[in-house]
């Protein structure tokens, strides 16, 4: 009883004390002519800069937003076609301050430029067949990084573009020799430093005005949190593929601690030393990729470079190393079943692993080849890669590889993963082969299914066994009913014309039924309600944002790691974990009375 | 010298150039396929020459057992455990080398008919004995 007394009154302590700390704000954003901006931002950055909350006006252009921050804060009001307001107010004395900005309107088309996503240049790039020209650009540079953002769009020559794009082919891009000759040719004409004239909207909406989003910044500008995932005990756990760390916040206190991955006697680079590392961004040997956690705890963590299967005890913090097999390469998405064995994708060798804790043994099968070239492919392609290992940083071994006429064709690439919780069957997604399939988990026997859209990436289950799936290549989403074996498809409205979304990765919130997804080529983040079959934008406060991974917690926020390559393009130079608590903005303004 | 020429010398040495021909149009992409475009055009032309036949057979042979060991390592090599690779990659290598995988499906006929007696053995022996 009296440990329970203690207990409350430092509970009331803390409580009086984070009140007294906390800054609020609230007030109107107007636009320049004195209306109100519905849907804008507002941002308040802690006092040093490296945490930030964001609320969304409603249509009468009010905010209300409570943090935990305190001191000299700075204040950002920011809104699509407007020029940012920003003021820094001293906090220190009241807790509470109202505040309104207006927005102003740009001093030139270039300035305006500066403050559009990066979907408005690449829908604007000449291509003379886009049908046959385009897919190539979007499968292979739009995966890892968004084109056309302030730090790609640089008025390169054909020659810098074409060896910018060798660059690209030197960290696993596949874009054929007439595809880069193609693309180089458009981005030499497109980004020549001339402004271009274009409108983007991201569609304000009373859903959007109950929404709060909470940024942490990590790392440095090469920092690379592929993925992040909510553990048990609720801390947010992200992979740093660049660098070798586990990075786990707080998102209560803000705090972030780092974990650095047990060495392995690889070069840099794992077995991908033969490529060109970019950019200095991976300096690891492991490189892990994608989390998820068993009912022991236990953290699981596919290191695609290192191709090793890694345990992580978030007690002891001790890591434990598994092999995966000698011709397995990129460990990729990672998903556990309610027996507790886990199971993960193998990008580039087009391969599932089955991994059971308890008795540790590691089945390793390999998928339908979907083709000759591509057989081919799944057998040679990690004998390549070991000889271009022999030698370092060169990437000699593209020089053997069939991509260079085929282009990504030559791979199927499973890569996104999750469990029926229906029949507990496992799905996979195949990208390159645009195919999904579902393996028996006792059998083992495959069926696959093509897609009606291009570029499946990272699926998911909901709560009723619907699969839903993220088509990159196309633009849209798509459901799959197991049970009738039908795809439904929905496009993916954009923000501006002639606009395409490239969504890499979705999640359902069981509970709500959501499907929230990225929307990494317009600096957004989708809601899906699949009864009103209805999008829902919710535009990111950072521009460059790509998210990979969604992550729920348990009081109902969405997560996921802000992790375009490299980080030093994102509006920070440094990538974030970023929260969105779709009701937080609702509550913050019943709370201060608005 | 033509008029001698075995059916079996043309058609293996036609096959080879145009397996050269093949090997080299993917070389004009990934160029590490002009090495065994270009020892598939010397082969062709040994063959249709009926030159340097010791070299002719054992590059084929190398060619072959190159290739087996390839296919060989990545079915059943597990056993070799990290090594695996690097025996398929030395296997890739030395295949491509000495003619690539076009070569390794024709090695098996082009070998049988070196054999001593047989046709192909026999034009390289005429030759020979021509240039003695």
């Amino acid at each position: 009883m009296k440990n329970i007394s203690i207990k409350i009154l430092a509970f009331m302590a803390l409580a009086i004390s984070s009140n007294v700390s906390a800054a609020s704000f609230t007030g109107t954003i107007t636009k320049p002519n004195g209306s109100p901006a519905y849907g804008a931002m507002v941002t308040v950055f802690s006092a040093n800069g490296e945490t930030r909350e964001t609320v969304y006006t409603q249509e009468n252009g009010s905010y209300a937003i409570r943090t935990p921050y305190s001191g000299r804060l700075k204040v950002r009001a920011r809104l699509a076609s407007f020029k940012d307001a920003t003021t820094n107010q001293d906090t220190s004395v009241s807790g509470r301050t109202n505040l309104d900005l207006t927005l102003s309107t740009f001093a030139s088309l270039e300035s305006a430029n500066f403050a559009m996503s990066a979907s408005a240049f690449n829908a604007r790039l000449p291509w003379k067949d886009v049908a046959r020209d385009r897919p190539a650009f979007v499968s292979q540079c739009n995966y890892c990084h968004q084109m056309g953002n302030n730090y790609t769009r640089l008025p390169f020559s054909h020659k810098e573009w074409v060896a910018e794009i060798d660059k690209m082919e030197g960290i696993l891009a596949m874009a054929s020799v007439r595809d880069k000759a193609n693309i180089a040719d458009v981005l030499t004409r497109a980004f020549n430093g001339e402004p271009i004239q274009a409108v983007q909207n991201y569609g304000a909406s009373p859903e959007l005005a109950r929404a709060k989003v909470r940024e942490w910044l990590v790392g440095d500008g090469y920092t690379f949190i592929h993925d992040a995932d909510i553990a048990k005990d609720q801390l947010l756990y992200g992979t740093d593929e660049g660098h070798d760390i586990l990075w786990v916040l707080n998102r209560d206190t803000g705090k972030i601690d780092q974990y650095p991955l047990p060495d392995i006697e690889l070069p840099r680079g794992g077995l991908f030393s033969g490529m060109k590392l970019p950019i200095g961004q991976f300096t690891g040997k492991h490189g892990p990729h994608s989390l998820a956690q068993t009912s022991d705890g236990r953290i699981w963590i596919t290191n695609a470079l290192s191709s090793t299967l890694m345990s992580f005890d978030p007690i002891s913090k001790q890591f434990k190393t598994y092999q995966v097999g000698h011709d397995s390469l990129y460990p990729h998405t990672i998903r556990v079943d309610k027996n507790d064995i886990v199971w993960f994708t193998i990008v580039a060798s087009n391969q599932i692993a089955r991994f059971d804790p308890k008795t540790e043994e590691m089945k390793v099968m390999y998928l339908p080849s979907n083709g000759f070239i591509r057989w081919v492919s799944d057998r040679i392609f990690p004998t390549l890669m070991r000889i271009g290992s022999w030698f370092p940083n060169q990437a000699v071994h593209l020089n053997l590889s069939t991509h260079k006429y085929f282009g990504q064709n030559i791979l199927a690439f499973p890569y996104g993963i999750d469990v029926n919780p229906n029949d507990g069957s496992i799905w996979y997604a195949k990208l390159y082969a645009s195919r999904i399939g579902r393996i028996d988990p006792v059998t083992m026997k495959i069926k696959e299914w093509k897609t009606p859209m291009l570029g499946p990436r990272r699926p998911r289950f909901d709560a009723n066994g619907i699969f839903w799936i993220p088509a990159f290549d196309d633009g849209g989403l798509m459901r799959f009913d197991p049970q009738s074996e039908r795809f439904e498809t929905f496009k993916i409205p954009a923000i501006g014309e002639g606009e395409y979304e490239t969504p890499y990765a979705l999640n359902v919130n069981r509970t709500t039924v959501q499907v929230w997804m990225a929307a990494n080529n317009s600096d957004r983040v989708l809601r899906f309600d699949p009864t009103s079959k209805t999008f829902f934008s919710y535009p990111s406060p950072t521009q460059v944002t790509v998210l990979r991974d969604f992550t729920f917690t348990e009081d109902g926020q969405v997560c996921s790691s802000s992790s375009n390559m490299p980080a030093a393009a994102i509006e920070d130079g440094r990538p974030s974990f970023i929260c969105i608590e779709p009701e937080g903005g609702a509550t913050d303004r019943a709370a201060l009375g608005g | 010298m033509s008029s001698t020429r075995p059916k079996s010398a043309k058609i293996h040495a036609i096959v080879l150039a145009i397996g050269g021909l093949l090997t080299g149009y993917f070389g004009l992409s990934a160029n590490g396929y002009l090495v065994p475009a270009v020892m598939l055009f010397i082969l062709a032309a040994l063959l249709w020459t009926a030159k340097a036949m010791n070299f002719f057979k054992y590059a084929t042979l190398i060619n072959l057992l190159s290739g087996l060991l390839l296919v060989l390592v990545l079915a059943f090599g597990d056993s070799l455990g990290a090594r695996k690779l690097d025996v398929s990659g030395v296997a890739l290598l030395t295949n491509l080398f000495t003619g690539g995988p076009i070569l390794s499906l024709a090695a098996l006929g082009i070998l049988t008919g070196l054999r001593k007696g047989k046709p192909l053995a026999l034009w390289f022996d005429k030759s020979n004995a021509k240039s003695a």
